[in-house]
């Protein structure tokens, strides 16, 4: 199945064949945990702060279903 | 109070001069006077606050002028929270600017949040984000969180009945983000929208964005709204609702 990968401010870097204002794709085994589309694309778990998914806050032990949308945000401290 | 000034704000729909009024009465905290600060302070002061304080230890550095507008080169090694206050102070002399140049701590937090009404958090680190959190909830207070980084912000409104940040952005993390390059016009962005918020809910006009992470990507570019909850396990707010037992005789 297929779902999409939003990364926000600093976690673009670890998308970096991605182009800056895209998300990303991403084809995954039915159930994945969003825990486990970050690994399988690379963003650390540990440099994520807030997960999204369709838009509602989520976490790490989410199944995913097809086309669903999910944002992972880093801490964002600057003022 | 000098009616013409806010001309403009009593021609908006359903702000009448009481709504003019309740603004004068009201007492707005700033913590932080960086990049969010710099649009949060003069828009508020502008629109006729009556009370603004400025919590701020920091003084201006040349590195700043990228983003602070707030400050002009002059400013340059004066506390941040003094120059902030001169500068409002000219632009509208009809309120009162507070400045408070200290830091926000656990020893000072309650003291200084009790003598107002709202908070706008503009600092630049989660440890005092956590500190006005918990101030808030036990002052019963409300806040408006905002933070900046690169391209991206956001913003969300916090009220006492909840969901707090820590429903949110959940337990500490060991270590600080590193400082990020920011562009300075995101920042004037997202504060402007906290003076948006702000104004809101002083004036108890429109939707506020509480439950709601409000996300600007400068990048894609456009605005998306994430929804959250209040977490009933919540380490922070979770026990809450639990009724306070009486006092002993």
């Amino acid at each position: 199945m297929q779902v999409e990968l939003k990364v926000f401010a600093t976690l673009r870097k670890y998308l970096p064949d991605h182009p800056l204002d895209q998300s990303v794709t991403v084809t995954v085994e039915p159930h994945t945990t969003v825990s486990q589309l970050l690994e399988k694309t690379g963003v650390p778990l540990d440099k994520v702060k807030i997960i999204m998914v369709n838009n509602r806050h989520a976490d790490l032990d989410q199944r995913l279903v097809e086309g669903d949308r999910v944002a992972a945000f880093p801490p964002v401290a600057g003022g | 109070m000098m009616v013409e000034r806010y001309t403009r704000n009593l021609g908006l729909p359903g702000w009448t001069p009481e709504t003019q009024r309740r603004l004068a009465a009201a007492r707005v905290l700033v913590v932080g006077a960086g990049g969010l600060g710099s649009a949060v302070l003069p828009y508020l002061v502008a629109a006729g606050v009556g009370r603004t304080g400025i919590v701020e230890d920091d003084t201006v550095e040349i590195t700043n002028l990228q983003r602070q507008v707030l400050y002009n080169t002059p400013d340059v090694g004066t506390p941040k929270a003094e120059a902030a206050a001169r500068h409002l102070a000219a632009l509208n002399p009809e309120v009162t600017v507070t400045p408070h140049h200290t830091r926000l701590a656990p020893e000072n937090a309650a003291a200084i949040l009790a003598a107002y009404d709202l908070v706008v958090d503009c600092t630049d680190n989660l440890a005092t984000r956590q500190l006005i959190n918990r101030t808030c909830l036990e002052l019963s207070k409300p806040w408006i969180h905002a933070a900046v980084s690169e391209y991206y912000g956001h913003i969300t409104t916090l009220r006492p009945a909840g969901p707090c940040w820590h429903c949110l952005f959940g337990p500490e993390t060991a270590a600080e983000p590193p400082p990020s390059g920011i562009l300075g016009p995101v920042a004037g962005l997202i504060g402007c929208l906290q003076a948006v918020e702000a104004l809101k809910y002083l004036t108890g006009t429109g939707r506020l964005l509480v439950g709601k992470l409000l996300v600007w990507d400068a990048l894609r570019p456009g605005w998306e709204e994430f929804s959250y909850r209040k977490n009933p396990d919540c380490a922070v707010c979770g026990n809450r609702n639990i009724p306070v037992p009486p006092a002993a005789d």
